[in-house]
């Protein structure tokens, strides 16, 4: 898969069981235990959603769920971040537009 | 509502640490974290500590984190929560927290908070920017799940994790364009900068980063260089092109939870923005609520482990009635001697602000070196900054090295202790430890350098060796490896003895020469290489190395060849032969060849 480090001097990197998602309706391939933003990032997609007011794209910024910044819809919930969120099996992620509609 | 003794939020160093003590001592423990895993930020850190040998110095920081959970999970008196994001403190220490979408209310007689801190942020033109990350963020994605958000870094800020995600960077195997610092000197320990500066990423002081390029996401940057107020000097601006930026400008503390229990916070920038009030033992202004780690101040793991046992310990006798005041006094103690040196003064600074008095300890010195023995094997020790860190003395079989009782002094070496065997080398958290062996009559000197790259030079391979700026000095040849477990492996490479001071890292030979042929993909360097082993002739010149011979039949880089044949020979390309041309001109299908076209 692109974007994952193939070898390392010092780290071993197992991931084990795979797991099927979906942004945007695209199918993406990932690792259990991975968040949906690292899983993101491993296919090459940085930019996590469109601010409300100025429609800026935004994207992961501490990813250890302080910023906010990297807020998705997730199975249909807006705000979600994506940092914190592990990837689930069929999950429907959506990059966020604005502030998200609540109901 | 569940009730305990204590409860300890933040499962990073201190919370762990924190929670270990209470549950050894009997008390009834929750600890609750965000994640789904308990270890903080300590699973990111793939760099050996610094520090005591008895505090995990030249531990790697993930194996730190393994050996705390494993303190943890034999502790009956302790229970865990994963995935449980505390969101708020209310009256009469009750925590409330949420997992899997439930809201969870628990409630204690003592609360140790270890929430940590978080990357500053760093307003500069287009920020906001995906492709711009805190430092840690980098980390997490490539250290916790090997996944590398860029492939050309720039990171701004010279403190220790700037330094520590350069040299993380490099070990993952991309590139770092530069390091910029706004200050006229390098914030981080001289050995993590030593340890980026010999693999040739620059760091550029009084530098800043203007704005960030790019439309949806980072695509460069602009840095200038910046006057004595910070401001960037017109005409300095230059572009780099990278596709991420890495910002470690320092932390700041995550005081929301102690504030709704009620503890009072006061400015102190030396520790990092807003910090609880608290005392030498880590006591906050509200009586039952303590605190430990970045919180308290920004510092490292190592004084974050230390308050949390104070913390803890101050927490068992409060509850239990137990003695443990030696114990506390001791670690006080100990966590003096950890800020003594230059490198924490801000800390000092501030922790004198609150009031909180040190106390009186040994300070630090810079020991003398001892004459050197030239022609023995033996380690040469590059540590000449006062930082807590004592990992070589305690590693060395032979009692070779002596820092004293204050382990931010400097260490020395006794010579005629020194067996050369490489352990200090491979203990050094700094890698700021080398061997060296000079061989005057073959006027050679054999380098061993600690690497922690890949690949891993073999015996007999032919290296660059670099000087401490990462500038090429003279080859090198490996003459052999030794691997160690901890996997910061020596390599031993022979090198001319004029350069035996000079070399601090191996680098392999970087093959940068233009393409000549562009058809069959021939260089410079390997064209020059068959002339100067004798081919002079073109059509010979063609059948060793196939220039001119692809499908656009030399058009593009016939007359190139030709200049370098001539450049070598001195032969003046009119008496060059150039070779016979052939049909096609042009590339044709073979099946052509099969229809006749005239056969009307």
């Amino acid at each position: 898969m692109e974007g994952r480090i193939k070898a390392h001097p010092i780290l071993e990197f197992k991931g084990e069981k795979r797991v099927k998602f979906y942004f945007e309706d695209r199918e993406i391939e990932a690792y259990e235990g991975e968040t949906v933003a690292a899983a993101l990032h491993a296919v090459g997609i940085r930019v996590l959603r469109h601010t409300p007011n100025l429609d800026r794209p935004a994207g992961l910024f501490c990813a250890i769920g302080k910023c906010s910044s990297c807020l998705m819809e997730i199975d249909g919930v807006p705000n979600v971040r994506s940092c914190m969120t592990k990837v689930k099996e069929g999950m429907r992620v959506r990059r966020q537009e604005g502030k998200g509609d609540v109901l | 509502m569940k009730f305990y003794e204590a409860i300890v939020i933040g499962g990073g160093p201190a919370g762990m640490v924190g929670t270990a003590i209470l549950g050894q001592y009997g008390v009834k423990t929750l600890l609750l974290d965000e994640n789904d895993f308990i270890g903080g930020q300590l699973v990111k850190q793939t760099h050996k500590f610094f520090g005591d040998h008895t505090h995990y110095a030249s531990v790697r920081g993930f194996e730190i984190a393994q050996k705390l959970q494993d303190d943890i999970s034999s502790n009956s008196n302790v229970e865990v929560e994963n995935s449980a994001t505390v969101i708020g403190i209310y009256p009469n220490n009750m925590v409330v927290y949420t997992q899997n979408g439930k809201e969870h209310k628990v409630q204690c007689k003592k609360l140790l908070i270890a929430t940590g801190a978080m990357e500053k942020q760093l307003p500069f033109v287009n920020s906001d920017l995906p492709g711009v990350y805190g430092a840690g963020a980098v980390q997490t994605l490539m250290n916790e799940y090997g996944i590398m958000p860029g492939n050309r870094f720039l990171i701004i800020g010279s403190g220790n994790i700037g330094l520590i995600l350069a040299y993380q960077l490099i070990q993952a195997g991309v590139e770092v364009r530069a390091i910029v610092e706004a200050l006229g000197k390098i914030g981080g320990y001289a050995v993590h900068a030593n340890k980026v500066k010999r693999l040739g990423i620059p760091i550029l002081l009084n530098h800043t980063i203007v704005k960030a390029i790019g439309d949806e996401s980072v695509s460069g940057a602009v840095i200038a260089k910046i006057n004595d107020k910070f401001k960037p000097i017109p005409g300095t601006e230059r572009e780099l092109v990278v596709d991420t930026i890495a910002i470690s400008v320092g932390l700041t503390p995550l005081t929301e939870l102690p504030e709704q229990a009620g503890c009072k916070v006061e400015f102190v920038p030396e520790l990092g923005g807003y910090v609880p009030i608290r005392n030498e033992k880590m006591k906050t202004t509200n009586p039952d609520v303590f605190i430990a780690g970045d919180l308290a101040s920004i510092e490292e793991a190592t004084t974050a482990m230390i308050e949390g046992k104070i913390a803890s310990l101050e927490m068992v006798q409060e509850l239990t009635g137990k003695d443990v005041e030696k114990k506390i006094e001791d670690e006080i103690k100990t966590l003096a001697l950890f800020r003594s040196g230059p490198k924490s003064i801000k800390v000092r600074t501030g922790l004198e602000k609150m009031g909180i008095k040190a106390p009186v300890i040994s300070k630090p010195q810079i020991n003398e070196p001892k004459q050197d023995i030239v022609g023995k094997l033996r380690a040469v020790l590059e540590c000449d900054e006062e930082i807590p860190c004592n990992s070589c003395e305690a590693s060395c079989p032979f009692g070779a090295i002596y820092i004293g009782e204050n382990l931010n002094s400097t260490p020395v070496l006794n010579l005629d202790k020194c067996t050369g065997c490489g352990t200090c080398v491979n203990a050094c958290p700094g890698l700021a430890i080398f061997m060296l062996k000079e061989d005057k009559e073959n006027k050679t000197a054999l380098v061993g350098i600690p690497y922690e790259l890949l690949p891993l030079p073999a015996k007999g391979q032919k290296m660059w060796a670099m000087n401490k700026e990462g500038n090429y000095v003279c080859d090198a040849t490996v003459e052999r490896v030794t691997k160690y477990s901890s996997k910061t492996n020596i390599v031993y490479a022979k090198i001319p003895i004029e350069f035996s001071q000079s070399v601090r890292h191996f680098s392999f030979p970087k093959k940068e020469s233009p393409i000549i042929c562009r058809c069959e993909e021939v260089t410079l360097d390997e064209i020059e290489h068959a002339i100067d082993n004798g081919i002079t002739d073109f059509e010979e010149l063609k059948r060793l190395t196939r220039v001119t011979m692809g499908p656009c039949g030399g058009k593009n880089c016939k007359l190139v060849v030709l200049g370098i044949l001539s450049r070598k020979t001195g032969v003046p390309i009119s008496n060059l032969s150039h070779g016979t041309s052939r049909p096609p001109v042009k590339p044709v299908e073979f099946s052509t060849f099969l229809k006749d076209g005239d056969d009307k």
